[in-house]
């Protein structure tokens, strides 16, 4: 009896989740349907978006999406305002979010600015302007070295060379140490708000207003925190469990989740790196991978502070960890800067700088609960205020160089 | 029990959004792959593509299956038709020529492949008929506007005031208006609708080509009217297409074929809006000018002439060589958006020297 009650109740809850959720779709059925005449008003406009402009061997090669209301059909193509016969792979009939690619045969000159133009069958024309036309990087074994070598540069060499301040910052005194600590969140703090700051320019001068740029920032930030956070309490949990027989210790969990929260970063900035190269946007100086890399010496910091009070000598296996934890943090920024040269999308661009921001937030919270936890439980001792305060302001005098 | 089950979700979950953002960011390279076509560019060099060709390759089709245009218009029947009207003879031995001239605003026209634009029409068509009478004929018009705006019809010309098509506003729906005159001068003259806004009416394609011939007849020549013009499809104030009788490209697309040694006359008259000037680039020949017509001695020998708003003149050449001759416009953003085309010169007869027995340099 009582479990056929049970089984009862359970239909009846079943069923009131299942009601509105119903309720719904029979409103949108009808509102495709049978309504859409009544509430056909206004004049949809048409829109597309270049996302992407190639230029290759004679020709010029645009990835262009339909990001308006209505389909539409590409029919003719301009370069610099002046009609040339031109190729569309598959079809120009674009519906909502389809994207086509559009071949105009084309002798450019490099580093010429470029406008191209595109006709609908309504003869509305979409123009995208180019700086400079500079040839879309062929994967080689070459540029892959030389991609290779930036990110080592600016991501690898970098970390390591934070990470020598472990020693130094394991003998300091306790106020020393949340001075640091605090410094570290300092500098993440602009991390994040720097990967924000890219993807939303990203997403400002590349995708189309129907993709909610500051949105899908927004949402993927969040997502990104709240997975990460999830996975890092397991891991600390685990750590803190184990703590006799395991070889992760806590404050080596901490600096685990800091190395991957900053790689995830170093991940977005090698997008950034490798894409300007491939859109031919910045020339590549010496002084800007400089000043990359003292910016990002900064994050070997963030990983060395937590690390210096586990409970292991600098001894052989610290070592190891340590490399390792640098490799996780660092390593990234080559594979960003491969994809980021070679596939750019800017669409994998916004999501991955806003994942990067996403992990940055998570490692800041983990870096809080940790001098929470260390010290004397709040934040307003003169020691983290002056550290959180420095950390933004050397990760912005060193911005400058970049 | 329940800790996994969510795990294998999120999981299943993430899996899910990083398939469809793949599938949104690269869906060209998921798409299979289509069979491929082959095209021309305009410096000659062929493309091969599994796509398909955008060229603006005009066809004539207004097939109601394949195009919603409703326009059916032959820039190659236009650049020869000439209308003479319906004749009869005054009492007083004057030759009277009716014509029936319908304007609407409602056509969807073609203009380009693909590209659909709502143009407004004199008898259907942009321009609208070529209206051919003898200098002291009388031409009588009569004007039916079955279009949703007013209209008027207003000629370049000598006539009185109330037939200048300025002050006598024809209302739509079905407004009627005759007008009658003598024709006069000799020459080539435009008219166009004269209701404001002026620019919108005239380059939404309401005008057309008047001649008055002389009564002793010009010396016998194959005649051809071209109406130079441009079309503003996004309504900016600038030109997207500019053409010789409206389709951009077309000429160049359908070579117009003429014989050596044969005098060829083109009644000349630009309606280009926007832009100040206009202006017309012969190849490999330079032909007589006549400005506006109106003389029969030629003012100039040249191979270029520059047109403002309106300004028409009668062109004369003849063809020694045999081959394909572009013609367009020397301000070349103008012929890059369509106003060029091509001459395709024919040997006339056996007898006569070809290009290949010239001996050049000799």
């Amino acid at each position: 009896m009582e479990v056929s009650d049970k089984k009862q109740s359970k239909g009846k809850l079943i069923a009131s989740g299942i009601i509105p959720f119903a309720f719904l779709v029979v409103l949108v059925v009808y509102i495709f349907g049978p309504g859409s005449d009544v509430l056909d008003l206004g004049v949809p406009l048409p829109e597309i978006t270049m996302e992407k402009i190639d230029f290759v061997d004679s020709e010029i090669q645009v990835t262009v999406r339909n990001t308006g209301p209505i389909p539409v059909e590409i029919v003719m193509a301009d370069i610099n305002d002046r009609i040339q016969p031109a190729a569309v792979e598959p079809d120009g009939l674009l519906e909502r979010y389809e994207t086509a690619l559009v071949r105009i045969p084309f002798a450019w000159n490099d580093a010429e600015p470029y406008r191209i133009g595109l006709t609908i069958e309504d003869g509305t024309r979409f123009e995208k302007e180019i700086e400079a036309a500079a040839p879309a990087l062929q994967p080689s074994l070459e540029l892959v070295g030389f991609f290779a070598l930036i990110g080592t540069y600016v991501g690898i060499i970098p970390v390591m060379i934070g990470l020598l301040w472990l020693p130094f910052i394991k003998r300091i005194s306790k106020q020393k140490y949340h001075f640091f600590l605090a410094l570290t969140v300092g500098l993440l703090l602009f991390l994040a708000i720097d990967s924000i700051e890219e993807a939303l320019d990203v997403s400002e001068e590349n995708l189309a207003a129907s993709f909610n740029g500051v949105l899908l920032v927004a949402t993927v930030i969040v997502l990104s925190f709240l997975g990460l956070y999830y996975a890092g309490e397991k891991l600390v949990k685990r750590a803190v469990a184990s703590t006799a027989s395991s070889r992760i210790s806590k404050p080596v969990a901490i600096a685990l989740m800091i190395s991957i929260g900053i790689g995830l970063h170093n991940f977005g900035e090698g997008l950034a790196i490798g894409a300007a190269v491939g859109l031919g946007s910045i020339a590549f100086s010496t002084f800007l991978i400089v000043g990359f890399a003292l910016h990002n010496t900064t994050e070997g910091i963030a990983i060395a502070a937590p690390m210096s009070r586990g409970k292991g000598v600098v001894g052989k296996a610290m070592i190891l960890k340590l490399a390792a934890l640098g490799l996780i943090a660092g390593s990234p920024a080559i594979f960003g800067a491969w994809i980021g040269g070679f596939v750019y999308s800017p669409f994998t661009s916004v999501i991955f700088l806003a994942v990067g921001a996403g992990a940055i937030f998570q490692v800041i919270v983990v870096i809080m609960k940790w001098i929470r936890s260390e010290g004397d439980k709040n934040f307003s001792s003169a020691a983290v205020v002056a550290g959180l305060a420095a950390g933004m302001l050397v990760m912005y005098l060193t911005s400058i160089l970049v | 029990m329940i800790k996994s089950s969510s795990r294998i979700m999120i999981a299943s979950i993430i899996v899910i959004v990083t398939i469809s953002a793949l599938y949104i960011t690269f869906p060209e390279s998921i798409n299979a792959q289509l069979e491929g076509n082959i095209f021309a560019t305009h410096t000659g060099g062929t493309i091969s593509t599994t796509g398909v060709v955008i060229d603006p390759v005009y066809t004539t089709t207004t097939d109601p299956q394949y195009t919603e245009a409703t326009v059916e218009f032959d820039p190659m029947e236009y650049l020869r038709e000439f209308n003479y009207g319906t004749v009869s003879t005054l009492p007083d031995g004057t030759t009277l020529r009716e014509f029936t001239i319908i304007a609407e605003d409602d056509q969807i026209m073609e203009v380009s492949p693909g590209i659909f634009f709502n143009v407004w029409t004199f008898n259907g068509t942009v321009p609208g008929p070529t209206i051919r009478a003898t200098e002291g004929d009388i031409v009588r018009i009569n004007f039916i506007n079955n279009g949703a705006k007013s209209h008027t019809m207003h000629f370049h010309g000598i006539h009185p005031a109330e037939m200048d098509g300025v002050f006598e506003i024809v209302g739509p729906g079905g407004g009627q208006f005759t007008y009658e005159f003598e024709a006069g001068p000799v020459g080539v003259h435009p008219y166009h609708c004269h209701v404001m806004p002026l620019e919108e009416h005239i380059v939404r394609g309401l005008y057309g080509v008047f001649i008055v011939d002389p009564k002793e007849s010009r010396p016998a020549a194959d005649e051809m009217v071209m109406v130079l013009n441009g079309l503003d499809m996004d309504f900016d104030g600038e030109n997207n297409f500019y053409a010789a009788n409206t389709i951009p490209f077309y000429y160049q697309n359908n070579p117009i074929q003429i014989n050596t040694d044969e005098l060829i006359r083109i009644y000349v008259v630009n309606m280009v809006e926007f832009d100040p000037i206009n202006n017309l680039h012969l190849h490999g020949n330079l032909y007589n000018y006549y400005p506006t017509g109106t003389s029969l001695v030629p003012s100039v020998y040249t191979d270029m002439i520059t047109l403002s708003q309106t300004e028409r003149g009668i062109i004369e050449f003849e063809y020694k060589y045999p081959g394909k001759y572009l013609f367009h416009a020397h301000k070349v953003e103008f012929s890059e958006k369509g106003w060029v085309g091509i001459f395709q010169v024919n040997n006339n007869s056996q007898d006569k020297k070809s290009a290949e027995n010239v001996d050049y340099g000799s």
